[in-house]
């Protein structure tokens, strides 16, 4: 099979019964999208499916030929985080982080869907992610920041 | 340096408070005396909004959690559980697991160390582990578990209090009976009889709290890989110094020979301050094979087997004299703990909370056939307050008086438990401002949404001992160019250690933040520090590292002092630069370093005792503002106030996302959370997150949360309490008592699920009286 991840191509022959979340981080070490239930119920593992926010966990990567996925090592470095990355540092929307990743990606889709999402909507596009440590409200903020940066920087 | 002529013990006994129980511990004395920073000192990085260290590292997914720990060769474990409560074990077969490619391992009871206590043929509880498979991945090792096939005997077995005072057998063997201590726990103060006989209004309550599962969202997970007869282990933990403790006596090893590391975890909140049986499976299975293995604990069993908050059943009687001032209060309560644990008393707080000189709790706690009890998140006082401050409540109502009023009326003045003064009780600030914020007074103004729907308020208190104390230990040293390390065997659990450390001491040193590092969750490269618990992180650490930096800071003078050739009391230093007073001239720290070449300047920094005789204690109120459709029984929370004194704030930002979690996580335990039990199976029937419901951001009120500024420096020399545990205790309490405010009725078990608010509302009178 062949997919697209994090915008490069790659041919892979995983068994059949493989999930994307295992895919990522058994096949392919990209440990930043987590495992935090396996049983599509937290969101830790979400990714992008041809710009979907999708369960890895629950994703057989074979539904994936042909397709795009990308993960949380595909938006930004430390050198150059992504906007919504800088908002979650700014907002200190992160506080044992693991679910952090998953909240970034549900986000992501969030802000391609609207960039100028209500507090509504983000939290719609986000209530698939749980946050143990309780930070919600910082998320909230964080997506809604990054909307602004990123509405500033579009515009120029 | 300590004066050779001194003749001060170095070693004194002082008393630490964990989790709510008292310890005396042998510690240190500073080797020189550090004046602690009063609520008026100038500081610097020390209350400063400073980013979280590790925040862009989380974003990135690149913060090395354990279960991200890739060994070479490295191999899964998986657990095979037992199904039944209570039985036996009479056969294990492997043979068809043995033989699935992959597999290189499977352990039972006769293989393991006794002392680790695995696999134990007793079964004691559903979801005790019995075997454990190895394999090349986690899918075929789960494969393999599913394949072995177990034979027990079922016996009889308990999961109530009552079961347990009456059954002729015992939850477990060892036990000499299944009440904790052979019986009720009587603590009583003053004569409640009496008191009782005397009262003008008393009022009877009774309420249920259930039981809560910690669900952090990274399971428990270790990685252990041995070199020779050295074990290194990676785990997901709150305390890696016990973890090492745990592993050595488990396995016969000496500390020497354990190296625990936990650079990130994905949330603990009490359930993570052991190592447990995967840790023992992961050591075991790396012995064996000569290669690291990691063992993660899956969700299912993260929600059976590593703990919860027991639940409760409280009776709660209090009296008051007509003009609302407690004169007696009397509990009853019952506990089943689980199959082990210690004992979390619900009854703590009604000695604590409110001034009252006839106190009486009586606690059954009993030992039943479900999984372990673990710290949760202010363990006993999160569920007693429950109890408590619905039995204030139900008083105002008697006395026809504001719940607020009745509150501030009683404000406990000194510690009554123990007999001794507070270092300081804010307690009437913190119902001012809260009250202030939500609107108190004219919260009677604010219309429900909808005509269905009722807005109600409600408030209830807390306190928490958050002194922390020794042992902790830190070390500061300079590198040659200038930059600065903490090091110091603690963990960050998202609570932001690491980030406050530097903030410590960087403001000692009167260094740049961004030239200083902490370098912690390494047994082999940190001084000791205790787990992450009982909110003690910040008042007994900090202390230490600030003496460290003040320590290396002396250092640095003495030998900047010699390169300007003028005496060191002329020398200061801020931002990274060492100054001279009533001189231009000034060197930076890198400058001073690179004349000693790799001469290193380290200093050394231990936690002092804590003051005789006195309580320290953060208290604080929360107010709540929830509307209740009187149609589907939902509960919205609108709103949280919540107002707390903890002594100086290292870092707000930080203080506030600990305190909004604690406070959501308080909203879950009184909206959602509960785990079901099938009695007469023995078996819990929430094995994932969407039939345990912790809040969601749907579910997340506006939360106002604010701390009064000071410092406490009887407390200690940054003058800093703890906060992570008194987030949670009063939220769950000033929701309940909202809601029983919005309907006229209450509703008295939590969760305050649907169904229970509508039943509580077809019980009721038909309408609420003005």
């Amino acid at each position: 099979m062949h997919l697209t991840l994090n915008g490069r191509p790659v041919d892979a022959d995983p068994p059949g019964e493989t999930t994307l979340l295992d895919f990522l981080r058994d096949h392919r070490g990209l440990t930043g999208t987590k495992r935090g239930c396996d049983r599509a119920e937290c969101g830790t593992c979400t990714v992008l499916l041809d710009g979907e926010p999708v369960y890895s966990c629950r994703t057989l990567v074979h539904r994936c030929d042909g397709r795009a996925v990308e993960t949380i090592e595909g938006l930004g470095t430390v050198d150059a985080p992504h906007l919504l990355q800088e908002a979650f540092v700014a907002e200190d929307a992160t506080q044992c982080g693991f679910c952090t990743p998953g909240q970034i990606m549900a986000a992501v889709a969030v802000l391609a869907r609207e960039a100028d999402p209500t507090d509504e909507q983000i939290i719609a596009g986000l209530s698939g992610n749980l946050c143990r440590c309780g930070t919600h409200p910082k998320i909230v903020r964080a997506v809604r920041r990054a909307a602004a940066a990123m509405r500033t920087a579009s515009h120029g | 340096m300590a004066d050779p002529t001194k003749t001060a013990p170095r070693f004194v006994t002082t008393t630490v408070e964990v989790e709510g129980r008292t310890e005396e511990r042998v510690v240190e004395v500073p080797a020189f005396p550090v004046e602690p920073w009063g609520p008026d000192a100038q500081l610097t990085h020390v209350g400063a909004r400073a980013r979280r260290a590790d925040g862009l590292l989380k974003t990135m997914g690149r913060a090395p959690y354990v279960t991200d720990v890739r060994r070479p060769n490295q191999a899964y474990a998986a657990i095979v559980r037992s199904d039944v409560a209570r039985g036996r074990v009479l056969s294990i077969d492997t043979a068809a697991a043995r033989v699935l490619p992959g597999v290189l391992d499977i352990i039972t009871h006769a293989d393991v160390p006794a002392r680790t206590r695995l696999f134990l043929p007793e079964i004691t509880y559903l979801g005790q582990p019995l075997a454990a498979v190895c394999a090349t991945t986690s899918a075929i090792a789960e494969a393999a578990a599913a394949l072995i096939r177990i034979e027990t005997e079922r016996f009889p077995h308990i999961v109530t209090v009552e079961g347990a005072e009456t059954s002729t057998t015992l939850a477990r063997p060892g036990l000499s009976h299944n009440l904790m201590g052979g019986g009720p726990k009587v603590v009583e103060r003053g004569d409640v009889t009496a008191a009782l006989a005397a009262a003008e209004v008393v009022i009877t309550r009774e309420v249920r709290t259930p039981c809560a599962l910690h669900s952090a969202l990274e399971p428990h997970a270790a990685v252990a890989e041995w070199e020779g007869d050295r074990v290194t282990v990676w785990e997901s933990t709150q305390g890696i110094f016990r973890v090492r403790d745990n592993v050595a006596k488990a396995f016969g090893l000496s500390l020497a020979q354990v190296r625990v590391i936990c650079e990130a975890m994905g949330g603990g909140f009490g359930a993570k301050n052991n190592a447990g049986a995967h840790t023992f499976i992961a050591v075991a299975f790396a012995k064996r094979l000569g290669h690291a293995v990691a063992c993660l604990v899956d969700r299912p069993g993260e929600q059976i087997d590593t703990g919860n908050r027991p639940s409760t059943w409280q009776r709660v009687t209090m009296a008051a004299t007509r003009d609302g001032q407690l004169t007696a209060i009397d509990l009853e309560a019952t506990v089943p703990l689980g199959i082990s644990g210690w004992e979390e008393s619900p009854g703590d707080i009604y000695h604590e909370l409110y001034a009252c000189p006839n106190v009486r709790t009586s606690v059954r706690i009993a030992y039943v056939n479900t999984g372990t009890m673990a710290a949760f998140r202010a363990p006993g006082h999160a569920e007693g307050s429950v109890g408590l401050e619905m039995g204030m409540n139900a008083l105002a109502q008697a006395l026809e008086m504001d719940p607020l009023a009745l509150r501030e009326r009683n404000i406990a003045t000194h510690d009554q438990r123990r007999g001794r003064p507070y270092t300081g009780n804010r307690l009437a600030e913190c119902y001012a401002e809260g009250a202030r914020r939500i609107g108190w007074v004219s919260r009677a103004t604010r219309a429900p949404s909808a005509p269905h729907r009722r807005r109600g308020f409600g408030v209830a208190s807390q306190v928490w001992s958050t002194g922390g104390g020794p042992p902790a230990y830190a070390t500061v040293r300079l590198n040659p160019d200038g930059t600065a390390e903490v090091l110091a065997g603690s963990q960050d659990l998202g609570t932001g250690t690491r980030t406050i450390l530097a903030q410590v001491a960087a403001e000692a040193l009167g260094h740049r933040l961004d030239a200083v590092r902490a370098v912690i969750g390494d047994t082999a490269t940190g001084p000791y520090n205790g787990n992450s618990w009982g909110s003690m992180t910040v008042a007994s650490l900090t202390p230490a590292v600030r003496m460290a930096a003040e320590d290396a800071r002396r250092a640095l003078l003495d030998a900047a002092a010699g390169i300007l050739n003028v005496a060191v009391d002329r020398l200061a230093t801020h931002e990274g630069r060492v100054t001279v007073r009533d001189d231009e001239r000034s060197l930076a720290f890198g400058e001073v370093t690179a004349k000693l070449g790799n001469v290193m300047i380290q200093g050394h920094g231990s936690r002092g005792p804590n003051p005789d005789a006195v309580g320290i204690v953060t208290t604080g109120a929360q107010f709540a503002e929830v509307e209740v459709d009187t149609e589907t029984g939902v509960v919205r929370v609108l709103r949280i106030v919540a107002v707390h004194d903890a002594g100086r704030i290292v870092n707000p930002t930080l203080a506030e996302s600990q305190l909004e979690g604690g406070i959501i996580q308080g909203l879950g335990y009184a909206c959602f959370e509960e785990r079901p039990l099938d009695e007469r199976l023995g078996r819990p029937l929430a094995l994932g997150l969407h039939d345990y419901k912790t809040p969601t951001h749907a579910d997340i009120p506006l939360i106002d949360g604010h701390f009064l500024e000071g410092a406490d420096p009887q407390a200690n020399t940054v003058g800093a309490r703890g906060i992570a545990e008194p987030a949670i205790i009063p939220t769950a309490p000033a929701i309940a008592g909202a809601v029983a405010d919005a309907l006229g009725v209450e509703v008295p078990d939590l969760p305050l699920t649907p169904w229970r608010v509508l039943a509580a509302l077809h019980h009721a009178p038909q309408h609420r009286s003005p």
